[in-house]
């Protein structure tokens, strides 16, 4: 026992320097980012000697940083929402109602998890130009919540599971309709697992980039993860502003960590233990 | 596996509100249940697939579909040959493309890494789940890279490891000699696997710690009043009693090597220096997006398809086997 006592105290120390070796790339960037570009050549480690913000109020406005911002947060805010409302429509039908083929139906629901976005890239964007979607804000949400889709159906409907079919059988029996009884019980019920998927596809959709690239070709559409990578060849010779527009894109997730962390560890616990 | 428990339990209540006058049998009352529901209004009795309706459509419109419409199209050609079969004639060309070469060999590279990929996060879980000093302060430490997107990632290491950057700046001031991290054929792929498992360690780790809560705690404290040492709690009560979930993080981690890494590819390398950094995704994108090769490039992902059930069919197989062991 004393052993693995003593043990506990030695781990710790491995441990810590994991930790900042965790946290210290954000810390270095944020740092860079209030520099000016003559205190980073002469010394990219020193911490500095003023919080200043020009350089982000650089990469927010002449950067197009902040336009990119706005484009991400409305596809984020109308993908999630959709998810959630398709998500948790189909997990209560799956789960508490009975009805023929439901298990076939949710079976394809699964189907879905196993087809990663790489493998339909090519025909996914021929479909998407073939309606004429591609280029514009409806088709990117339409994949978003087409991507996501299955993992939500499938976490909604493993929670629903867990509400016992009485309550449903005593609002059916006080004439509850079958959607009466979605948006009075199932909807409050669900407020718990609809947070945990809910922040979990925003960070999915807010850190894509791959299917905003082929999705959305053009400039002014872009998402706020596109305009990052497009930072790297504009401003490599000017690195404070290029930490600015990477920061810029990762304190909307640091804030939804630091508030929200248990959440989105039970979403990722919960679709592990489920499986 | 609840409503299986708390049925018989609700069903004489309700059944006795809905007014059956002759007391039936329970296994009947079973059945009249949904009956009763389904012979309501015309609009009650699709409510269930009206419902699923919006899921299961763009389920099957977007993911579905297009699944099988990638894998006819890539035995058909591109430019001047569109729409023409072409048998097999996209994946020969495949395998006769050395980036398509490397971008397979990368993805050996990727399977022999994956057991450092699972044991780090797995041994931290450990350590987390045995409570060392501070272990709530690492769980959240430790997760946060996991919620940052592959390309803030991939830029902030882009800052870090640039030939310039401070990496160099802190070995030359050791007397090691600058090292082109990003711009050696035979290191940058090595830098963009390190620095994936970096960010998303934490996830699986999550996963893991997951995995512990279902654990017998009993057994670790029979364990431990026996006097085991560390590496005999891990290796004989640990690594046993996790089996499924050591399983599961394989599995996702593999997957997510496989899928998520276009992000940094993008960012940190471009698939170089000399296409030593392409994996199947990024051939994909680069052969549809660049080279306008679509019939080429759904080749290539009815390849990494493959590649992934066999990833899947492998899980499926050991959880058999350790099924058959319990």
């Amino acid at each position: 026992m004393s052993r693995l006592r003593l043990g506990r105290w030695l781990i710790a120390i491995p441990m810590s320097l994991l930790a900042l070796a965790t946290i210290y790339p954000l810390l270095f960037t944020a740092n860079v980012a209030m520099k000016t570009r003559r205190d980073y050549i002469l010394d990219r480690f020193g911490l500095t000697d003023a919080l200043r913000w020009e350089n982000i109020s650089t990469a927010w406005n002449s950067v197009g940083m902040g336009r990119y911002f706005i484009n991400s947060l409305f596809v984020v805010t109308v993908s999630v929402f959709l998810l959630l409302l398709f998500g948790s429509m189909a997990g209560f039908a799956l789960s508490q109602l009975r009805f023929r083929g439901s298990s076939a139906l949710f079976l394809g629901c699964l189907a879905g998890l196993f087809i990663p976005f790489q493998v339909i890239m090519v025909p996914l964007a021929r479909i998407m130009a073939d309606t004429a979607l591609i280029d514009t804000y409806p088709g990117l949400i339409l994949v978003y919540v087409a991507q996501f889709l299955p993992f939500t159906v499938f976490l909604m409907t493993s929670y629903y599971k867990g509400i016992p079919p009485e309550i449903v059988d005593a609002a059916r029996i006080d004439g509850s309709t079958v959607y009466g009884v979605y948006r009075r019980i199932m909807l409050p019920l669900g407020t718990p697992a609809l947070l945990s998927v809910g922040i979990l596809n925003a960070l999915f959709c807010w850190n894509d980039v791959l299917m905003a690239l082929v999705m959305m070709p053009s400039a002014e559409h872009r998402t706020l993860m596109i305009g990052v990578t497009s930072l790297r060849g504009q401003y490599s010779d000017n690195i404070p502003t290029f930490a600015s527009g990477v920061l810029i894109a990762a304190i909307p997730v640091l804030l939804v960590y630091l508030f929200l962390q248990r959440q989105i560890a039970d979403g990722v616990a919960a679709g592990s233990t489920k499986g | 596996m609840p409503i299986g428990n708390t049925q018989p339990s609700v069903r004489p209540a309700s059944a006795g509100r809905a007014g059956g006058a002759a007391p039936t049998p329970a296994a009947h009352r079973h059945g009249a249940q949904p009956r009763r529901t389904r012979g309501g209004l015309g609009a009650e009795r699709f409510a269930p697939y009206i419902l699923v309706l919006p899921a299961v459509l763009i389920i099957v419109l977007l993911r579905l579909y297009p699944l099988l419409l990638g894998v006819n199209f890539s035995f058909t050609g591109d430019g001047a040959q569109n729409g023409t079969a072409v048998g097999f004639g996209n994946y020969r060309e495949l395998f006769g493309d050395p980036l398509f070469r490397t971008a397979l060999s990368n993805v050996g590279l990727l399977v022999l890494l994956l057991p450092v990929a699972v044991a780090i996060p797995g041994l931290l879980a450990t350590f987390i789940y045995l409570r060392v000093p501070g272990h709530r302060f690492y769980r959240s430490v430790y997760f946060f890279p996991a919620v940052l997107s592959p390309v803030i990632v991939g830029a902030i290491f882009n800052l870090l490891l640039a030939f310039d950057g401070p990496l160099n700046a802190v070995l030359g001031s050791f007397g090691v000699g600058p090292v082109d991290w990003l711009g050696d054929p035979d290191i940058a792929m090595f830098m963009v696997v390190g620095v994936h498992i970096w960010a998303t360690f934490g996830m699986a780790l999550v996963v893991f710690l997951a995995g512990f809560a279902t654990l017998d705690a009993a057994l670790l404290d029979a364990a431990r009043v026996d006097g085991a040492s560390l590496r005999q709690v891990v290796w004989h009560v640990i690594i046993p009693s996790l089996a499924r979930t050591i399983q599961f993080v394989f599995v996702t981690t593999m997957i997510g090597m496989l899928t998520s890494m276009f992000g940094l590819l993008f960012v940190m390398t471009s698939g170089g220096p000399e296409g030593s950094t392409y994996l199947p995704e990024y051939y994909i994108w680069i052969q549809q997006g660049q080279m306008n090769r679509p019939a080429l490039a759904s080749a290539a992902s009815t390849i990494l398809f493959v590649i992934m059930l066999v990833v899947g069919l492998l899980q499926i197989k050991l959880l058999e086997r350790s099924g058959k062991e319990d």
